[in-house]
This record gives C-alpha cells, structure tokens and sequence, in this order.
C-alpha cells in the first residue's frame, strides 16, 4: 500500500460569493479496526485508522472531524463551505500509526 | 419424493443452521459497548437527556447490502451559527461511536457526508450539539444483510 495516505479532493471549478458549495474527498487507508482477524493466520490485524481530519481555509479551521475506525476503508467525507473568500483548501489528516498528510487545492470566489 | 411439507422442513432447518452460523461468525469475541455508554462518553449526558427534532434529516439507505460500505449524509435546518459539533452513532455496532465533527459559521448550515461500517440492522443516529449547551437528535434505520464490522 504505497499510495496509502493519498487523497482525491472535489471542489467546483469556480464559486460565487455567498454561494454554498460542496467539497468532497477520498483518503486511500485501510481503516482496520484492530478486531479483523488475518484469513491465512488467524491473527488480529492491529488497528490502523485515520483519527482526524481538520479542514482549513487560508489556515483559519473550518470543520475538525474526529474519526473512529465506524468509517469505511478508503474514507469518503463530504462538508459545506460559505464562499467567503478566495484562498487555499487545506485538509490535514492523521492516523493512529502517526502518518500525517495534508492536501491543498484553491478555491476562487467571484463576486 | 419430497413433499411439500418436507420441502418446508428442509428449508426451515437450513435457515435456523444459516442463521446460527452467522450468529458465530459475528458474535464479537471483544467486549461491546452500549450505545448508552458510547453516548455518555463522548457527549457527557444521558441518551434520554436528548430530544428527537424534525429539524435534523438523516439520509441513508433503508437496506445496505454490504455493511462495510453504508453512505450517510446528515443536514439539519438548525442555524449554523447556533451548531457547535455533530456526532453520529450506529446504535448496534461494537463501538457504536463513529465520528464527532466540529463545525463553523464558515460551513454555511450543517452538513456531512461519509461511509461507515455497520455490523447489523440498527438505527443510524446524528445528535447535534448546540452553543446553549443542548442537544438534538435525529435517526434512520438501516437493514444489513451483510455485516462489515469483520
């Protein structure tokens, strides 16, 4: 799992001020809970989930989503935003093993 | 010759055997935790310290064929500015907390979407916290036929 960690970010191409848009995103994770047991082995396969995302504009926060292992494997999360302002999306996002990540794109408002 | 009564005696064993198996293979060699104790846990009141609002729309599927991939998307018409942090709970699972998610005025109204495991049939349950310090809760039952709590 090389690319584990990798995200896939959805955002509208241009947005209006005061408009309310979607943003939308994939992480590539495992998200084992620690209670699966290994086919082959028979052994528990230890935990491994993504325990927070935090989600800022222009580096003001502006959702924290607390994570648990409940959320399926390659985790799809979805907010609203306000278009306020132009800037730069930056999601950060960490997992029990100490893997951090963070991806950006740009959000352009007009109006 | 099988008859049709003996056709039905048939199928009904095999059922009972189906269903005890899957109750093997899904009966948590962990210790669970309650729903009451989950909620208590993570918001510091009691279950029956929150309201049922209307206000609050749970969206899922009312049967999930696999329960290791249920899409839920929770909105409520409650003002943003009101909304402090949404917690969603599957009533049934072996944890039943799933996610705690603190919003903002920058979020423009309450929103949130994602995919999650459940283990069973169970209600799907998001409980707002509001800036008074209140809460407000709202749920959808979903059917799985396929656990995915593994």
């Amino acid at each position: 799992m090389a690319s584990i960690g990798r995200a896939i970010v959805r955002v509208p191409r241009r947005v209006k001020k005061g408009q309310i848009f979607k943003v939308q995103w994939v992480i590539i994770h495992p998200m084992e809970t620690g209670l699966r047991k290994d086919p082959k082995t028979g052994k528990k396969i230890p935990a491994h989930y993504i325990t927070h995302v935090d989600i800022y504009l222009n580096g003001k926060l502006v959702t924290k989503i607390i994570s648990s292992p409940g959320i399926s494997k390659n985790p799809y999360f979805a907010i609203k935003m306000k278009a306020v302002e132009s800037g730069t999306l930056k999601i950060v996002y960490e997992d029990n093993k100490g893997g951090k990540w963070e991806k950006s794109v740009n959000i352009s408002v007009e109006g | 010759m099988t008859t049709r009564r003996d056709f039905f005696k048939i199928a009904g064993i095999t059922a009972a055997g189906l269903m005890l198996g899957a109750e093997a293979i899904l009966s948590p060699v962990h210790a669970k935790i309650s729903l009451e104790e989950a909620i208590k846990k993570h918001l510091g009141v009691g279950l029956s310290a929150i309201k049922e609002s209307n206000e609050i729309k749970v969206k899922a599927p009312s049967i999930a064929e696999s329960g290791a991939n249920v899409p839920i998307q929770v909105s409520a018409s409650v003002p943003i500015e009101k909304v402090e942090a949404l917690y969603i709970f599957v009533d049934k699972n072996p944890n039943p907390y799933i996610a705690h998610v603190e919003i903002t005025p920058v979020n423009g109204e309450v929103f949130f979407a994602t995919r999650i495991k459940m283990g069973a049939t169970s209600p799907v349950r998001a409980i707002l916290k509001l800036k008074d310090g209140s809460y407000l809760m709202a749920y959808k039952e979903v059917k799985v036929t396929v656990g995915g709590c593994g």
